[in-house]
């Protein structure tokens, strides 16, 4: 479980960004974290992770205060996935970037081989553990750099615009893995993102705005408050669009999210 | 751009050269350099040269690699040539204008400085070339490891040095892309003279640089995420094992330093 309590946080030279903020989420949520440009969404993702300090305030993890004698364990538990993934490789190949993290830890040799072979075959990436990471695409990057936080089993994944970098077909495939990641190992999801998909496949999404959290609702009201979205940068998926302006219109129909739903919902069979 | 240097990359292969400790190879490296250092006449030289051209040759890389991997270093030898020869003033006059003089010693001298400087690069070429960064990384962690008696931490220079072997492709990508940007925009950089290509290179320079101090700030975050706290204990991946070759082929450059010491 992840408590936010009455946070305040500025970079240095600069306005205030939080002032009390304060947030819960619940051990096997999936959540979305939306917002404006600026709004500070990644900023709260890195201060659960302990990247950043709070000037006030308390954050804890599982119990676990992220201070400076508990961020260690904290980040046992919490794996940051970043938006550009060439910017997180560490090592010149798959297998020794995957390693990186089991090394920090001081995990011996022979357990970490077994854990880099378990989590290759699990994500499909065990023929390019020998390559290097810069010769991989922008989502076989990705796909590396969630094996070299998975390795370390951690209990939360903060996706921190990880997807908006990719082709669609590889954001599908991300998309997947996010839900398998969600479903199978009930680990707790926290997506910094703009994309509706992401967002409608979470739980539940978060307004950031204004240093406050604005908004606190699923993902189908949250496209349902349309100034909200569009201030936040969203568009809705076609079918969503489409099934909320035929409501408006006055049709008996719900809120869908893709097409086949969407057919489902004009002609019930 | 990233294929046209030679210098500093692994060559893949099977040689024996490339299945040596990267330790042994270091040492070698370092047995080679003070007999470098030693060599001061013709004969020496030679002997040396001899020598290193039966080591590289036993790489089963090719020749004319290694002396390309000198290539970037031609104005440097050059420069000692003519430095040598234009201030070194004993021997036989072969030259004289007013004060200008240029004399057998001299020649001799810069020739000898411009050989041990093409002969050092060029073998010891063979330890990046036949060693893989990660090997030479860990040969490197454990051979700086004595220096923590004096507060040096290998485990800090190890990841600088690893860190910036995996950015080299990264960053020759990005300065690729902007050549390509800018080609599209006109400026390509294949139809420039020469004085027009290194303006633009200048101007390549900032926004790679940029982009360089961009990436260490999130990869510094992204390290942390994962648990990196600088000098606290670590396992590694790899392991080095020392081999009864390995202590022969460091054998052979301690005789070598010792023929160069007697000779």
């Amino acid at each position: 479980m992840i408590r936010m309590e009455q946070i305040a946080f500025h970079y240095p030279k600069r306005e205030a960004l939080f002032e009390n903020l304060s947030l819960h989420i619940e051990k096997g949520q999936w959540v979305s974290i939306v917002g404006p440009n600026g709004a500070g969404k990644s900023t709260l993702a890195k201060l659960i992770n302990g990247l950043l300090s709070p000037a006030a305030g308390q954050i804890q993890v599982d119990g676990l205060p992220v201070t400076r004698e508990h961020v260690d364990e904290v980040r046992k538990k919490v794996g940051y996935l970043f938006q550009n993934p060439d910017n997180q490789f560490i090592a010149t190949t798959v297998r020794d970037d995957i390693a990186f993290g089991l090394e920090n830890r001081a995990i011996p040799r022979e357990e970490m081989l077994d854990r880099i072979q378990e989590v290759a075959v699990e994500l499909q990436i065990a023929d390019w553990l020998d390559r290097h990471p810069a010769s991989l695409s922008g989502g076989q990057k990705q796909r590396v750099a969630i094996a070299g936080l998975l390795v370390l089993q951690p209990d939360i994944m903060i996706w921190d615009e990880a997807t908006s970098m990719l082709d669609e077909r590889s954001k599908q495939a991300m998309m997947e893995q996010l839900k398998e990641l969600h479903q199978n190992r009930n680990m707790t999801i926290l997506s910094v993102t703009h994309d509706a998909e992401e967002i409608l496949a979470s739980e539940r999404a978060i307004v950031i705005k204004n240093g406050q959290v604005a908004a606190d609702m699923t993902p189908l009201e949250l496209f349902e408050q349309e100034e909200l979205a569009y201030e936040c940068k969203l568009m809705p998926p076609f079918a969503l669009a489409l099934s909320m302006a035929m409501k408006k219109k006055g049709c008996r129909i719900a809120p869908v999210q893709d097409e086949r739903e969407l057919v489902n919902a004009i002609w019930p069979s | 751009m990233q294929t046209r240097m030679i210098m500093g990359r692994y060559v893949e292969g099977d040689s024996w050269i490339h299945r040596l400790d990267p330790r042994a190879k270091l040492g070698a490296m370092v047995l080679f350099l003070v007999a470098v250092i030693l060599a001061s006449r013709g004969l020496e030289l030679s002997i040396l040269t001899a020598f290193a051209v039966v080591v590289l040759l036993s790489s089963r890389i090719p020749f004319t690699r290694y002396i390309r991997a000198a290539k970037p270093l031609w104005p440097l030898m050059a420069f000692m040539f003519i430095f040598y020869t234009l201030f070194e003033h004993g021997g036989d006059i072969w030259l004289q204008w007013g004060s200008f003089r240029i004399t057998s010693e001299g020649v001799l001298l810069g020739l000898f400085a411009a050989w041990r400087m093409f002969l050092l690069i060029s073998f010891t070429s063979i330890l990046t070339f036949t060693t893989t960064p990660i090997a030479l990384n860990l040969g490197l962690e454990s051979a700086l490891k004595p220096l923590s008696i004096v507060g040096v931490s290998a485990q800090s220079w190890t990841m600088m040095i690893t860190i910036s072997l995996r950015f080299i492709p990264t960053i020759f990508q990005e300065a690729e892309k902007l050549l390509k940007a800018q080609a599209s925009r006109g400026a390509d950089y294949q139809d420039l003279k020469l004085m027009d290509k290194a303006k633009m290179v200048l101007t390549l320079m900032v926004p790679v640089t940029v982009g360089a101090f961009r990436r260490a700030e999130e990869l510094v975050m992204a390290m942390e995420a994962r648990g990196y706290v600088l000098d606290a204990p670590r396992t590694s991946l790899r392991t080095l094992t020392w081999r009864a070759a390995d202590t022969l082929f460091l054998l052979l450059f301690v005789i070598m330093l010792s023929v160069m010491i007697v000779l």
